[in-house]
């Protein structure tokens, strides 16, 4: 009975989501240059997002997972952090030391480098909050890659770049993979970083989650369509994770 | 003795009622001022919640409890009193703009500077009353024929973030992020003048802002709220309101 209810407190709001969202309305309304504006704006910047994702954090992760060194716990516990910090904290911090203000303002101002309010200011603001999401499932791919495998790939005669190609990269790949998604997921969701240190201005840094915001204080018909949009995609993400999962286990 | 005077005078209430009072963010500090006075005679507690008004307007509509409604404008008034959710209320203060730059920047000196091409200008949203009033500013000036043609679309291809209530504003150009924004001269509070300065707008372009406040129909200590409303309006409240920059309702 109570579990019942609780599914129930659940499902509900999701589908009162979706019938608002998708009505006759849906179409001329994802149209509106509001909901298209958000569209690109999120889709940009969490693209750019995954890329530097992958690119940095990729090796830190395989660092992490083949190496031990003094404070290497202490290491990994601040670049879990900001999973438990509040997205809002992350962006004051963000603002204290990229803003014009902060920490780093006066020589990224001198180099010329403007990241208030830019869409540059969107991807800091989402790659900090998730970058760890990607770090721990990339880094637990790597560490359950079969060290035997490596050194007799190696034994072969296998350089170590053909190894790491080879080997360890196929291996930890569905990790890899769903780390990218949990990412991705956090990176469309983020909205407390990204309202503090980049703003909220229409095709530029007004993301999906900070259109829905905005337009909840005049015309609810961009609102209601961009949440059904993000609870298909939620569902969409949540499958694609499920199968990645299945296929890692079955691999 | 003392009580008696005081149930009197606010209309005796005699117990002690719990009053939420939606304000638009640009009264925070007033208010608030306000609410400790009026807590202290009357011995209700006033609570207050300071957002945009149209944001505190939206939260009325979806069903949001509340006692007192102080809006920044009547835009965002009077769809309430016509809806029959908030009783048809009085303008208590009324305020006009400043154009505020940081300490540190030295782009924007004169009201035409914000058309300056790389000037980053933080507004206020068109729907928040303070972004509603600098628009209005700026179609003023245009008007005026002294600051060239397109002068309020150049100004606007220069916005790089619309707030979602006056005082986000404020603190984008408090931060020194921004290199001007436009707010109201209230905003200006010896907090905020620590890291800004003011620049000058000719008083003819500049919009009056007027207040309203009214009780919602469905408070439950109506007559609390009601005493709220009128100290607002007397001569002690109106005085705190002068002090935080506030001017006088027309």
């Amino acid at each position: 009975m109570l579990g019942g209810t609780l599914t129930l407190f659940l499902i509900v709001p999701v589908l009162v989501l979706l019938t608002r969202g998708l009505t006759a309305e849906f179409w001329p309304a994802l149209a509106s240059p509001a909901v298209q504006g958000a569209l690109r704006v999120s889709l940009l910047s969490t693209g750019v997002t995954l890329l530097l994702l992958v690119l940095l954090v990729t090796p830190v992760a395989w660092l992490l997972a083949r190496f031990d060194f003094r404070g290497k716990a202490v290491l990994e516990t601040l670049l879990d952090l900001p999973i438990v910090l509040p997205p809002v904290v992350a962006g004051v911090g963000l603002l204290l030391t990229f803003g014009r203000g902060g920490l780093l303002g006066a020589p990224l101002e001198l180099a010329g480098v403007q990241l208030a309010f830019s869409p540059a200011a969107v991807v800091l603001a989402q790659l900090f909050v998730s970058a760890p999401f990607y770090l721990r499932t990339a880094r637990a791919g790597f560490q359950a890659v079969d060290r035997d495998a490596e050194a007799a790939a190696r034994t072969d005669g296998a350089s170590d770049g053909q190894v790491f190609r080879l080997i360890t990269w196929p291996l930890a790949f569905p990790f890899l993979l769903e780390g990218l998604v949990l990412a991705w997921a956090r990176a469309l969701g983020e909205f407390g970083a990204t309202i503090l240190f980049a703003g909220s201005l229409q095709g530029q840094t007004r993301t999906v989650t900070l259109a829905i915001y905005a337009a909840l204080e005049s015309d609810l018909a961009p609102a209601l369509v961009l949440s059904a949009v993000m609870v298909l995609v939620a569902f969409g993400l949540l499958l694609l994770v499920r199968s990645v999962a299945r296929r890692r286990e079955q691999g | 003795m003392r009580f008696i005077v005081l149930t009197v005078l606010l209309g005796g209430s005699a117990h002690a009622a719990q009053l939420t009072v939606f304000a638009a963010a640009s009264l925070s500090d007033a208010l608030s001022e306000v609410g400790r006075k009026f807590d202290a005679r009357s011995g209700h507690r006033t609570t207050f919640q300071f957002a945009g008004s149209q944001t505190l307007r939206a939260q009325l509509e979806h069903g949001a409890r509340a006692d007192v409604y102080a809006s920044a404008n009547a835009a965002q008034f009077g769809p309430l009193v016509r809806s029959g959710l908030v009783a048809p209320g009085q303008s208590f203060a009324g305020n006009s703009l400043a154009l505020i730059a940081p300490n540190g920047s030295r782009k924007v000196n004169a009201l035409r500077d914000l058309a300056k091409p790389g000037v980053k200008l933080v507004l206020a949203g068109p729907a928040v009353p303070a972004g509603d009033h600098a628009r209005q500013l700026l179609r003023a000036a245009e008007q005026s024929g002294v600051y060239g043609p397109g002068f309020s679309a150049r100004v606007l291809k220069n916005v790089v973030s619309e707030e979602s209530s006056v005082r986000q504003v404020a603190l984008k150009v408090g931060l020194g992020e921004a290199d001007a924004a436009v707010v109201y001269r209230s905003d200006v509070t010896p907090a905020l003048r620590r890291s800004v300065r003011m620049v000058g707008v000719p008083e003819r372009l500049n919009p009056k802002a007027k207040y309203f406040i009214g009780v919602l129909r469905a408070s439950r200590n109506a007559q609390a709220a009601r005493d709220f409303v009128q100290y607002v309006q007397s001569d002690a409240g109106q005085a705190i309101l002068r002090k935080w920059g506030f001017q006088p309702p027309r």
